[in-house]
């Protein structure tokens, strides 16, 4: 009871720090888009735009104003949870996150996934069996996913698996010829499944496998490496030694002893290592073409879209702050000498 | 030390992976087998869509919403495939110029309604041009440039646009042509306006044209799919549904072209089309486009005091030393022959191309302009796809003439400030021709007074900038011709340019697509006229 008391400070103080972070990434953001001598809306507009539509335009849009009020009239609107309108796709910054933002889920979902998948029982092998062959195995895969760029690797994929064996399909989140069910979520294969479309929901699941491969390889990395060395740390406690010398079966000393507690520093990890691919991966984005935050974040960066620059780099803040919060809670639940307040 | 079986076994694992990778290089690439054509009724098009900002044609101003809004509208005028040369009527059925001679006359095509039966007559025409014009955006330029002063209907298909000055015929037409002269539907537009908008939230992403194709929906970087207009009142188009399918990465478009699962592939680079160029089941069509790059040179820069770009010989020898040679050989056939600054394909095209690299010459003019050991100077480029190349082959030519280039590469949001400011000394561009006139490259490259490029390299030339203005309102073509060939010649001897080349557009296409015309802009790209037919070898 009395942690959970303590917890409930524990977590309205960080959600009160957070919305001081959140002000300080925002105040950060605003003065470097605007000491980068760039002008967004003559690049928006295009290199033939006459000048004084691009003046014309830039006094629409309220940029000839002093920064300081600029500034005050963006955190009032934020405040009341308007995001403001983007320069590049002339809708609102909500609309537009929340139209690119569900593929990313997905897509950061399925490559965690593959990422624990991968990275925990590499992990787990290499620390028992430290260094024999499987330890040194388990290693260079680890250095190779995060050292082998993603691009090349997804290329390569699709060269090989796509265009060479077709086994794999193609870039998008389904084929070309596949009609997308109805968006309701915007998440693909929930959608196919409500609207019963078994085929796009099996399509969908495909096309996710060599994006989901390539960056559930680049996470894995760390995770192995994590669960690696923190179970080596355990194997190392007295308490495992107790359980092996009370006659345990080693599946029980693995699991309940050394495992539940060599994991929980391996849950940071995770909560890392899905928060970053929450903010969208442009790179896979480009190539495998998946309308995720990736593309709108790098679209809104390179043309200095001020209003989706602020909006995206709030929403990843928000993500990152929150995904930290749940692990620390996570932390604190699965480690009883834990404790917050 | 003893081997023991744990070094075997590492000498073995080793041996097999090497053996493996020497047999798969030993596999050839797959026989290349003609597929099937399996859907005669689709056309897929691989292109990066995300250019798109909208669907309205009173704002569509990008690459991929003009050739979307093209498909979904009918205007007064129309270029038409294959060649896109001459103005044909459309929506007008004929038209005359008033004794006024600032008066337009069009006479409504008769009897033609919008897929839901709404007709098409003198009244629609109008709202359609007051609506843009009341929208006032980028797009609206093409055609409010020339003062419309009145649109008047003098009977249910008879129009007058009243213009604020004399304009060429072929000028006129041409920018009633594009995008934004799309005749639009009033009854769906007073149906869907929200707070005065004229109904542009609704446009960006519904249709409410008489084209040959209805939008049917737009998912932003996925697609936009075209369904067939049934009731088109013209021929009707073979291909049912045409899909603009978003495939960011011109690699991942070429593997998609070639496997069959699409039919187009609208932005392979140069290296993509050598590989696909001659394979089974592939073909790649060529346009020269209205796009042109080309080295611009401030007259008014000071460089070490002086303003060393002022004088025209300095200029000449800049257009003397260039290797124009290494620069074609770097765009490997995307790149045609252009020195003047009307496009090949536009009337009024010069080829003359009297500029080629004599470092002698170079050097001689810039001694006679008292640069004898040459200058620095200092070049902004951008840093990406070809022009990091250009840059570097434009350095090394100058070098070789004493000019010491200093290279400053910005990203483009960035240049194009600096250039709008007239801040730079030396650049790298990139123009395109708005519309299929040759008024339009003139303003541009040689009217100061209209603040584009002659303007941004500060050549403030009264003679060209009046000339271009008489060649836009002179209406005997013959005439006017000939003021263009005096224009861009003198352009070409005076100017502050040095222009580099034509583009040129290439597709790679699936041999079962026929009837496919790419045009040289992307706004007139017309495919109601393509259809899929399985074609053998």
């Amino acid at each position: 009871m009395g942690f959970l008391m303590d917890l409930r400070t524990y977590i309205l103080r960080r959600l009160l720090l957070m919305v001081l972070v959140l002000f300080g990434v925002l105040v950060i953001t605003f003065l470097l888009s605007h000491v980068v001598p760039a002008d967004p809306i003559g690049a928006i507009l295009g290199p033939q735009a006459p000048i004084d539509m691009v003046e014309k335009i830039r006094h629409e849009w309220g940029f000839d104003r002093p920064l300081y009020e600029q500034f005050v009239d963006y955190v009032w609107r934020v405040l009341h949870g308007d995001l403001g309108k983007s320069i590049r796709t002339n809708r609102s910054v909500t609309s537009d996150l929340m139209n690119y933002f569900p593929a990313t889920i997905e897509l950061a979902t399925f490559s965690t996934f593959l990422a624990i998948v991968m990275g925990i029982p590499l992990g787990i092998i290499s620390a028992m069996k430290k260094d024999k062959i499987p330890d040194h195995f388990a290693r260079v895969f680890a250095i190779s996913g995060i050292s082998i760029p993603v691009y090349w690797l997804e290329l390569v994929m699709l060269i090989v698996f796509y265009y060479q064996l077709g086994l794999l399909p193609g870039p998008g989140r389904l084929d070309p010829y596949m009609a997308y069910p109805p968006r309701v979520t915007g998440l693909l294969l929930i959608d196919s499944l409500l609207a019963r479309r078994l085929d796009a929901f099996v399509n969908g699941l495909q096309h996710l496998i060599i994006p989901s491969f390539v960056l559930g390889m680049f996470g894995a990395a760390g995770i192995a490496r994590m669960t690696r060395s923190s179970m080596l740390e355990v194997l190392k406690k007295e308490y495992v030694r107790t359980a092996k010398a009370k006659g345990l079966r080693e599946r029980i000393v693995v699991t309940r002893h050394i495992l539940r507690n060599a994991l929980i520093p391996t849950v940071t990890v995770v909560g890392v290592t899905y928060g970053g691919l929450l903010e969208g991966s442009i790179l896979t984005e480009t190539i495998l073409a998946w309308n995720g935050l990736g593309q709108y974040a790098t679209g809104s960066f390179l043309y200095l879209d001020f209003m989706a620059v602020m909006g995206v780099t709030l929403f990843i803040a928000v993500i990152y702050s929150l995904m930290n919060l749940f692990v620390d809670i996570l932390y604190a639940y699965l480690d009883p000498r834990i404790r917050y307040g | 030390m003893a081997i023991g079986a744990k070094d075997v076994a590492i000498v073995v694992l080793v041996i097999i992976l090497v053996a493996s990778w020497g047999y798969f290089l030993t596999i050839p690439p797959p026989t290349p087998v003609l597929k099937p054509l399996t859907d005669k009724d689709t056309l897929i098009v691989a292109r990066d869509i995300s250019d798109a900002v909208s669907l309205d044609p009173a704002r569509a101003y990008e690459f991929t919403s003009c050739a979307a809004v093209n498909q979904l509208y009918d205007k007064l005028v129309d270029l038409r495939p294959p060649e896109y040369k001459e103005t044909e009527p459309e929506i007008a059925e004929s038209w005359t110029i008033l004794p006024d001679k600032v008066t337009w006359e069009f006479k409504i095509r008769k009897g033609i309604t919008f897929p839901d039966g709404t007709p098409i007559n003198a009244e629609t025409v109008k709202f359609s041009f007051d609506r843009f014009l009341k929208l006032e955006q980028m797009a609206a330029w093409v055609i409010s440039q020339f003062e419309i002063k009145e649109i008047k209907v003098v009977d249910d298909y008879t129009l007058q646009i009243k213009l604020g000055y004399v304009v060429a015929p072929r000028l006129f037409l041409s920018c009633l042509a594009f995008t934004t002269g799309s005749i639009v539907n009033p009854k769906l537009i007073k149906e869907h306006e929200k707070a005065g908008d004229l109904a542009s939230e609704w446009m960006t992403d519904h249709s409410a044209g008489s084209g040959p194709y209805i939008l049917e929906k737009w998912d932003r970087e996925v697609e936009i799919v075209f369904t067939a207009n049934e009731k088109y009142w013209g021929k009707a188009p073979r291909i049912k549904k045409v899909v603009f399918k978003h495939y960011a990465e011109p690699t991942a478009q070429m593997l998609a072209l070639k496997k069959g699962d699409v039919d187009i592939a609208w932005d392979l680079m140069s290296d993509q089309i050598e590989e696909v160029k001659g394979e089974l089941g592939i073909k790649v069509i060529r346009v020269p486009s209205f796009f042109k790059d080309y080295l611009g040179m401030n007259v008014n820069a000071t460089i070490d005091g002086k303003k060393t770009l002022g004088d025209n010989r300095v200029r000449d020898a800049i257009r003397y030393s260039i290797d124009y040679d290494a620069i074609f050989h770097r765009m490997k056939g995307t790149a045609i022959g252009l020195q003047t600054v009307i496009e090949s394909g536009i009337p009024g095209y010069n080829p003359a191309m009297p500029y080629y690299r004599n470092v002698e010459k170079a050097k001689s003019l810039l001694a006679e302009a008292g640069y004898p050991n040459g200058f620095a100077v200092e070049l902004i480029s951008q840093p990406t796809v070809w022009w990091p190349d250009i840059a570097t082959i434009v350095k090394s030519s100058l070098a070789d003439v004493g000019i010491t280039v200093n290279l400053r590469t910005v990203a483009a949001a960035e240049m194009y400030e600096i250039y709008r400011a007239q801040r730079h000394q030396l650049i790298l561009a990139e123009w395109g021709a708005d519309y299929s006139d040759p008024d339009n490259l003139a303003k541009a490259f040689a009217d100061y007074t209209i603040k584009q490029l002659a303007y941004r390299n500060t050549w403030y030339d009264d003679y060209a900038s009046d000339l271009t203005k008489k060649a836009a309102e002179e209406l005997d073509t013959a005439k006017r011709l000939a003021m263009y060939d005096e224009l861009t010649n003198y352009v070409l001897h005076n100017g502050p340019y040095a222009i580099l080349y034509q583009g040129v557009y290439q597709y790679g296409v699936r041999t079962w697509v026929e009837g496919f015309y790419p045009d040289p802009t992307f706004f007139l790209m017309d495919f109601s006229a393509a259809y899929k037919e399985a074609v053998y070898g």
